[in-house]
Formats: structure tokens, C-alpha cells, sequence
């Protein structure tokens, strides 16, 4: 029975709270208005520029490059191993495994085995720099861990632990087809794969929406089209209060009566 | 050439004892801001902070966002000179992050400990209050965040909050409230100002020989300047760089009593008085029916 819940329901309400966490904090996102233009220059004045600006954003990091090279290239590297690693898995949810899949498999595995690197460099990091150990929090080196776990386990099992992989693509199948199949799985892969299902539970709930805040954050996807005008959505009027020597009627008074005296 | 600036390394309160004059209540009268720290201070600043999450995505968005990377701790001008961590971007946003995660998140509701989340008390007031106007809003960290976490965002929603509650500094409400009087930040009352043109128009004349005016407040000129206030009193050279160049253009100009300031210290405040100092621009230029506005500071 335990098994069944680890391998039959836990992942469907993992995968429930990831998309759903995810749909909900986008959802909070845009649905909070944008009051003023606050677009960080050298900016593009097209949408297709801003398209462009965003998705050198999401793939190189430019202002992290910019700022911390070391930072960059330990940030850099993990990604595109995250990347690499979450790809080379999608062989054990398609049936038949799509060729360019197949192709990459090789790649995704040295990345496997690099993926420790970056997550250690970052925890390092955090432990070593005075500035970055004193705003670090819990959560920062919780999310690095868990990385490091589920990366770590992921190689044991590859390199000591080989797993029974027909059995691996059976579970993730039934899955997709809604037909429990329980492996009987070493204790490592039942470890890796609650420590993914961990990783979609925290993913919309802690930091690591930093991925699709991106795409709403105004300073990225704001155009540099300063001639139109901005619309503030809950913009008010603009009140003098008696206090104020100076307002709008006092000056035209004021006007009106050097214009007065300019005539006589 | 650059010249590299040394990172300090970290010197917890180092600049804790710098604090801005708290604010007068003859200025903030004029604002429309509570003349003092209100009795219920802590409802009024959560009230407004609720208020501010929903109206700006900017300030949900990068207080939720962050990893604490850390890029933008050492571009700040405020760290560089004085080495508190509080003065880093990521740490001064962490002030209302914390204070956010408290009161408006799950897991601050729940695990406050492990999410840092923190009472708004009176030592967290008073951090505001030192390290909040410890910013310049230059945006410096914004351009080195990977996501473009604009710390200034965060400084003035911060500053929204606490003016709400009647907290605020001398400086930016006594320079708001002289607007709102005389038109400008110096306080140069119209008089003064038409004087000081009066001035400038004679001793272009004996000094340089050059017969070329300084209007003020003339209906239907093209151009309507609106000048730094301290053109017209201190940087008077600058003042007659503008009546030359209109001149040499052929451009009818004037500058206004209503409105001679180009700086807008409304920005170090709240969104209302901000727009309340830049309406006065645009209710110049449609008093006065000028085309244009040139604007600088």
C-alpha cells in the first residue's frame, strides 16, 4: 500500500501542485496591474524586441554575465545540465522514444554526472562570500540540497545502482495511462523519485518561480515606446488642499491680472 | 579607464547611525500626509502594504522572485561606501520581503522561522525608516539582476507605506510642500523669480552687450522651460545658456511662476505627490497655451 502511494499518488498530487501552484502565481502576477513605465534601458521599442530581450533573458543570463562571471558561469552551467538531464528523461514518458531524444542521451548523461558541480560551486558560494552567506535563508540552501540530492541519487543509480529501467519505463507509463504498475524498485530509485516529487511540491511554492517571474517582470518586458502614452489602470485625480499657497486657480488669477495690467 | 571600486567586506550597522530629520507637521499637512506617526502605525502601514501589493505587479513580482544571488550586492553605491549589509539591494528589499512574507504569504503564515518572515514592529519601523532612505533609487542593482529586480521599486513602495502611516523625512516633504507653495524645490517665490530674470536680462546686457530676454509666465510662447529652480538663483549661468540658445533659435520661450522646477521630489515619496509635482508642468503649459515643453534637471 505504501508503495502504491508513493508510486500511484503522490505523483499525481505532486504534479497537481505543481501546475496548478504555477497557473495560481501566474495568475496573482498578471492580474496585478502595471502603474508606470519602469523599463530598464538600453531597452527595445518593439513587442518583437521585447520577445527577443526576454528570451536572451531565459537562456544566457546577459545581466548576471555582466555583473559576476563566476556567478554566471555557475548559474549558467546548471541550467543548461538542468535542461539536458530533464530532456534525456523524457525517454521513459514517450512511447516510441522520439529520435532527437534518443540523440541527446549520451550529452544529457555527461550532464548528469557534471550536475553536482555548479550545485556545489553555488552552495559554496553562499557558505564563502560574506555578502551572500549574510542574505542567504533557508529556503536559498534548501532548494541547492535538494537539487544536489536529486542529482546525486540520480547518478548512484546509474554508475552502483544500475535500476531495472524496463520497470522504471512501466511505472512512468502506467502513470501517463492511468494504470498502477508498482516496481519492484531499489531503495535508491524509490529515494530519487521522492525527492523529485518533493522538487514539483516546492517548485511554485519557494523561489524557484524565479523561472516564470521573469517573463512578467516589468523592468524585462516593457517597451522604451516613451512617445505613446502609459496608462496607469487605477490612476486618480490630482487635489489641492487649503494649505497650498499655489494651485492651479491662483495662477490663473495671477495670469489674468498681469494681463490686466500689461493692457492699461 | 575603470577604476575598480574595492568591495568592503561586511560591517553589520555600519551605517545605523545615519538617519534623515523626521519630517515637520507643517509640511506634511501641505502633502496631505498625517501630521504624525499615527497611534495605530502598524495597521495603517499593513493596510497601505496590502494596497501597494495589489496595485503594483512590480513589487508582488520581485519580492516573490528573488534567489538572493547576490549580483547586485556589491554594485550599490551605498554598500560600496558603508560596507552594511543592510545596504546591499538584495538585503535593503529584504527589510519588506520579510514583513511581506509575515502578513501576506502561506508559507511566512505557517513557517515564519524557516521563511525568515517578521513581525512589523517598532525595530523593523526603524530599519525602514534608516536604510529605506539610504537608497537614491538610481537602479543601479536593476541592471545586474538577472530579472530585473528593481530595488528603487521596492525603496519607494517601502516609503508609500510608511508616509501612509505618518512617517517620512524632513527633507523630501519640506521640498514637496515648497512646490506646492512657491512652485519650486528652493522656494523662490514668483516675485523673486520674475526679479532674478529681471536681473540676468541686465547683466547679460552690461557685461556682454547682448539685448535678449528672460520671459516669464507669457501666454502663448511656443516653448514653455521648465528649469532646475536653482538655474534661476545659484547656476545662473546655465539660466542664460537657455535664453541664448532661444535666442540664437528664434524660439519664443517663457518660464513660469506656477511651475519652475524640473526635479520632482515627489519620487523619494508617494505616488500622489509625485503626480501632484508633475501635473503642475503640464497645468503650466495649458495655462500659459504653450506647443512645447522642455523639461530637464
Amino acid at each position: 500500500m505504501s508503495m502504491k502511494l508513493l508510486f500511484f499518488y503522490l505523483p499525481y498530487f505532486s504534479l497537481g501542485i505543481f501546475f496548478l501552484g504555477i497557473l495560481y502565481r501566474f495568475w496573482r502576477w498578471a492580474k496585478t496591474p502595471v502603474p508606470l513605465r519602469i523599463v530598464v534601458p538600453p531597452a527595445p521599442r518593439s513587442r518583437l524586441g521585447v520577445f527577443w530581450r526576454l528570451v536572451g533573458d531565459i537562456l544566457f543570463f546577459p545581466n548576471l554575465f555582466k555583473g559576476d562571471k563566476l556567478l554566471w558561469a555557475g548559474g549558467f552551467s546548471l541550467h543548461v545540465f538542468l535542461w539536458l538531464v530533464i530532456l534525456r528523461h523524457l525517454r521513459y514518458f514517450l512511447y516510441p522514444v522520439p529520435g532527437w531524444v534518443a540523440a541527446i542521451q549520451t550529452l544529457g548523461l555527461y550532464a548528469g554526472y557534471l550536475i553536482p558541480l555548479p550545485l556545489i560551486f553555488l552552495l559554496a558560494r553562499r557558505l564563502v562570500i560574506d555578502r551572500v552567506l549574510y542574505i542567504s535563508i533557508l529556503g536559498d540552501y534548501f532548494a541547492l540540497v535538494l537539487l544536489l540530492a536529486v542529482a546525486g541519487s540520480g547518478v548512484l543509480m546509474k554508475v552502483f545502482f544500475r535500476t531495472y529501467i524496463v520497470d522504471v519505463k512501466a511505472l512512468v507509463l502506467g502513470l501517463v495511462h492511468f494504470q498502477p504498475f508498482i516496481p519492484d524498485a531499489h531503495w535508491l530509485f524509490s529515494l530519487h523519485f521522492l525527492l523529485v516529487m518533493a522538487l514539483l511540491i516546492y517548485f511554485p511554492l519557494g523561489k524557484l518561480m524565479h523561472s516564470g517571474g521573469l517573463i512578467l517582470s516589468p523592468t524585462r518586458n516593457q517597451r522604451a515606446n516613451f512617445a505613446r502614452r502609459f496608462v496607469n489602470p487605477w490612476d486618480f485625480p490630482v487635489s489641492y488642499n487649503a494649505l497650498n499657497l499655489s494651485s492651479p486657480e491662483k495662477y490663473a488669477q495671477a495670469l489674468a491680472a498681469s494681463d490686466d495690467g500689461e493692457k492699461s | 579607464m575603470r577604476v575598480p571600486v574595492p568591495i568592503p567586506g561586511i560591517k553589520i550597522g555600519a551605517s545605523r547611525g545615519q538617519r534623515c530629520h523626521p519630517a515637520k507637521e507643517k509640511d506634511m499637512l501641505k502633502i496631505d500626509l498625517p501630521k504624525e506617526r499615527l497611534p495605530d502605525w502598524k495597521e495603517a502601514m499593513l493596510k497601505k502594504m496590502a494596497e501597494v501589493l495589489d496595485k503594483y505587479r512590480s513589487v508582488r513580482l520581485f519580492l516573490d522572485i528573488c534567489v538572493k544571488c547576490g549580483a547586485c550586492a556589491d554594485k550599490c553605491q551605498f554598500f560600496l561606501g558603508t560596507g552594511d549589509p543592510k545596504n546591499m539591494p538584495v538585503a535593503r528589499a529584504d527589510l519588506l520581503r520579510k514583513v511581506y512574507k509575515r502578513y501576506f504569504t502561506l508559507g511566512g503564515k505557517i513557517w515564519g522561522r524557516a521563511n525568515e518572515a517578521e513581525e512589523l514592529n517598532e525595530t523593523v519601523l526603524q530599519e525602514w525608516y534608516t536604510y529605506f532612505y539610504q537608497c537614491s533609487e538610481c537602479r543601479r542593482c536593476s541592471v545586474f539582476c538577472p530579472y530585473g529586480i528593481d530595488t528603487a521599486e521596492i525603496t519607494m513602495a517601502a516609503r508609500e507605506i510608511m508616509a501612509a502611516a505618518g512617517v517620512a523625512t524632513k527633507y523630501v516633504t519640506e521640498v514637496v510642500a515648497k512646490v506646492y507653495d512657491a512652485g519650486n524645490n528652493l522656494g523662490i517665490w514668483p516675485p523673486a523669480w520674475k526679479d532674478n530674470c529681471a536681473f540676468l536680462e541686465e547683466d547679460l546686457k552690461d557685461t556682454e552687450g547682448l539685448d535678449i530676454k528672460f520671459p516669464v509666465d507669457t501666454v502663448g510662447a511656443e516653448v514653455l522651460l521648465v528649469p532646475p529652480s536653482a538655474d534661476n538663483f545659484v547656476n545662473t549661468n546655465t539660466m542664460i545658456g537657455y535664453a541664448k540658445m532661444f535666442h540664437a533659435a528664434g524660439i519664443s520661450w517663457t518660464t513660469s511662476t506656477y511651475c519652475n522646477e524640473g526635479g520632482n521630489f515627489g519620487l523619494f515619496l508617494n505616488y500622489a505627490n509625485l503626480k501632484k509635482v508633475n501635473n503642475r508642468i503640464l497645468e503650466a503649459a495649458r495655462q500659459l497655451k504653450v506647443r512645447k515643453i522642455y523639461w530637464g534637471e
